[in-house]
């Protein structure tokens, strides 16, 4: 079935088609949300077909023969030895990927049809929804580092775009600035963007080409070679950095891609977009800062796992990033009082869960993790769309109350979501977090005791959640007139619902007891990937039972201090506007906790503020009065001045040029009388 | 015979008399006279040197001279006249309408 792998191509290229159309043609709202959920739809399906095209392609059973699609469009960049093709790569990790962008991405769409009913730009919104999936699509299709950054500032901007959608507005809640939230979010990319270029320099530099694999664009046998197989050749390679010493060549680049991941993956130290990316509707935070964008650090870390695993210094900061990052961010959750920052600052924690699992090298609990957060996650935040719209635009937790009586589907959808989210048997969050909670024990002793501290918390701040959204009494006059949403957007919850289940059952581990046929399906399909020239092999862990039922019991518990505390406890303190009653023990930790500790405070003051000072002195101090003063206005008024000297030899007087002649004629004379 | 530096000496004279008047005088009439006691002064030395040479080549510049000097003061003297209609003044002063 090879002959069908043009077939590739058309993953993106139905959502490109959608965006242009919206983009371009459509006006009305109903075409436009058909149009771009169709085209999503259509590449669901295309991917599923070119999963079976993939299937049975050749390749022998051990897996060494790394089986893959590269369907080249043509030869984009082709300078003397710096050749780059259009090439869309479909081999088993981007297949997995493109399921979830593809899938969880239509689900979204067809929400979204009923959330931005109403909106003042909605033929933009879908638009940009298209163009946002095309360019993830190109990110994990991409057969080259130069592809994927295509995608990787493509959904970077779509992220500006949409963060961005309601950009007349002067505040949405939780008091964040729209506009101001998509430029932060975007400069906070840029940051990273700037150590991925620095790394595909190297990259290219070091093996001279940017592919990921060999692939023969032209069918001629000029073959550009993938780098990722030369990866173990460097040696002991390194780069003198004069007096600061010298640095391994895998340890630059692997550093350079990592300042990539943190930015786009929101880790520390770049993580500060994202709270404040909830600015954007709903679907958009679900969409891209929950199941897709931000998984494109991890997605890029995998994919170039060769460079990784021959980089033991990076893998150690990997590790420790993801794991401070986990922690950090579940504290931060714990204290929010919107419910969307609660979550995002969730998705920050998970995202450290799954860049702690690459730090180990556990790339399959990596993305195993990634599948099945993208699929309860974007359910959480559907179903917080689905309670912001049935409390009529309101946000604040501290408002609601009660809704699991007045909104009982998106309670027991978003329960769904939060118990998988908690990591509760048998739900999908179970799976892949002790999976990555199992390598970590194996690892390195102190990450497990951080990622389970933060799993503990997790649980704690959704049953806080749950607590302050579903149980006890409504707070507030929207609470008690709060209805349910319609079909359009309860089936995605319901659908995302049952994925949550199910999805944790791609990747059992062995030593439960169960049929061997049914286990590390996952591991099996990304089998190749990770047994492609170059890679270190990884085992999979069998399942640890102590791991496993000490954390699901401390999650259970916690989970049920968090419900018991907001339901019960000190509910009745609390009051829209007020402060968490949890203030009041805590004190400044909760503070703390509220703030993230700080690095918005600290960023403001360090960069924007300088920043901000600098740019003013530039444009009115020395644009202004240096620049137009001195350069402008000064050379005219210079010329001016001289211009006015010289006039005042034009008296008009006659006998002042007689005078003058009479001068002249005696120079003349004079000096030829004198020169004999 | 008187020395030819005499005369000489007198046309300089008359020449920087006739200079001086020029630049000095304000009145149009004796500027034009000032000017034609100059060509006179050169007259005077060219004359000078006609008998010192015993040559008639001076002598012959001098017509040309006197010729060129009278259609000059026509044309002056015609701008003088128009000028005097116009600013009703022959003061040269007054004309510095290029002033600036």
């Amino acid at each position: 079935m090879s002959d069908l792998n043009w077939i590739v191509a058309l993953i993106p290229a139905f959502p490109l088609l959608g965006f242009l159309l919206n983009a371009l043609f459509i006006r009305r709202e109903r075409a436009a949300g058909l149009i771009a959920s169709g085209a999503v739809v259509l590449s669901f399906i295309t991917t599923l077909v070119a999963i079976a095209v993939l299937a049975s392609l050749g390749g022998d059973a051990e897996g060494s023969h790394a089986t893959r699609i590269d369907f080249v469009l043509w030869e984009w960049i082709s300078i003397g030895d710096f050749r780059v093709p259009f090439g869309l790569l479909f081999d088993q990790l981007t297949a997995v990927m493109a399921l979830l962008v593809t899938g969880v991405g239509s689900l979204i769409h067809i929400y979204s049809i009923g959330y931005i009913h109403g909106d003042e730009r909605p033929v933009r919104f879908f638009a940009y929804l298209n163009l946002f999936i095309t360019a993830m699509l190109f990110l994990i299709m991409g057969d080259n580092m130069l592809l994927l950054f295509l995608g990787w500032e493509g959904v970077g901007l779509c992220s500006f775009l949409l963060i961005g959608h309601w950009f007349d507005r002067r505040s949405v809640p939780p008091g964040i600035v729209p506009g101001e939230a998509a430029v932060k979010a975007f400069v906070a990319n840029r940051v990273g963007d700037a150590g991925m270029l620095l790394a595909m320099f190297a990259i290219f530099s070091n093996f001279g080409s940017l592919n990921f694999y060999d692939v023969d664009p032209a069918g001629d046998g000029r073959i550009i070679y993938g780098f990722l197989s030369q990866a173990a050749n460097l040696g002991g390679a390194r780069i003198d950095l004069g007096i600061l010493g010298s640095i391994g060549v895998m340890t630059a680049i692997t550093y350079l891609l990592l300042i990539g991941v943190t930015g786009k993956s929101a880790q520390i130290p770049l993580f500060v977009w994202l709270p404040d990316a909830m600015a954007g509707p709903t679907p958009v935070s679900a969409l891209i800062h929950a199941a897709t964008m931000v998984t494109s650090g991890v997605y890029l870390m995998v994919r170039t796992h060769t460079l990784f695993d021959n980089a033991p210094t990076t893998q150690g900061w990997i590790l420790a990033i993801g794991m401070c990052t986990a922690l950090l961010a579940a504290t931060a959750a714990v204290a929010q009082f919107d419910i969307k920052r609660v979550l995002a600052y969730s998705t920050v924690s998970q995202l450290g869960f799954m860049v702690a699992a690459v730090g180990m090298g556990a790339y399959v609990a990596a993305i195993f993790h990634l599948l099945t957060h993208g699929v309860f996650k974007a359910l959480l935040f559907l179903g917080s769309g689905s309670l912001i719209h049935g409390m009529h635009e309101n946000q604040d937790m501290r408002k609601m109350g009660g809704l699991r009586h007045t909104m009982p589907q998106t309670y027991w959808t978003y329960l769904v979501g939060a118990l998988a989210l908690a990591g509760i048997v048998p739900l999908a969050g179970f799976w892949s977090k002790d999976e990555i909670l199992a390598h970590a024990w194996e690892a390195n002793k102190l990450a497990a005791v951080v990622l389970i501290a933060a799993s503990v918390l997790t649980a704690f701040y959704m049953g806080r959640q749950m607590a302050l959204v579903f149980y006890g009494k409504p707070r507030d006059h929207a609470a008690e007139h709060a209805h349910e949403s319609g079909p359009v957007m309860l089936w995605p919850l319901f659908i995302l619902a049952v994925g949550s289940v199910l999805v944790g059952f791609i990747n059992l581990p062995s030593g439960l007891g169960l049929p061997h046929g049914v286990l590390h399906l996952l591991d099996e399909w990304l089998h190749p990937v990770f047994t492609s020239p170059g890679s270190v092999p990884h085992e999979a862990l069998p399942f640890n039972w102590a791991i496993a039922i000490v954390t699901t019991l401390l999650a259970v518990g916690s989970g049920w201090l968090g419900v018991w505390l907001y339901k019960d406890k000190v509910a009745s303190r609390i009051k829209p506007g007020k402060d968490d009653p949890a203030h009041y023990y805590l004190g400044d930790i909760w503070r703390g906790m509220e703030i993230a500790w700080g690095f918005d405070w600290f960023y403001d003051r360090a960069i924007v503020r300088p920043y901000r000072a600098v740019a003013n002195f530039l444009s009115s101090v020395f644009d202004a009065q240096g620049i137009d003063g001195v350069l402008v206005d000064g050379s005219a008024r210079l010329f001016g001045r001289l211009a006015q000297w010289f006039r005042l030899s034009q008296t008009g007087y006659v006998r002042n040029y007689a005078l003058v002649f009479l001068v002249g004629v005696i120079g003349v004379i004079g000096y030829f009388v004198l020169s004999r | 015979m008187v020395p030819t530096s005499y005369f000489v000496l007198l046309s300089a004279a008359l020449f920087i008399i006739g200079v001086l008047g020029v630049v000095v005088r304000r009145n149009a009439l004796v500027v034009f006279m000032s000017v034609e006691l100059m060509l006179n002064a050169a007259n005077l030395a060219l004359v000078a040197f006609a008998q010192r040479w015993a040559s008639a080549n001076g002598q012959i510049i001098v017509f040309f001279v006197i010729t060129v000097a009278a259609a000059e003061v026509a044309v002056g003297l015609a701008l003088l006249v128009a000028i005097f209609r116009n600013k009703r003044t022959t003061d040269i002063d007054e004309i510095s309408t290029l002033k600036g």
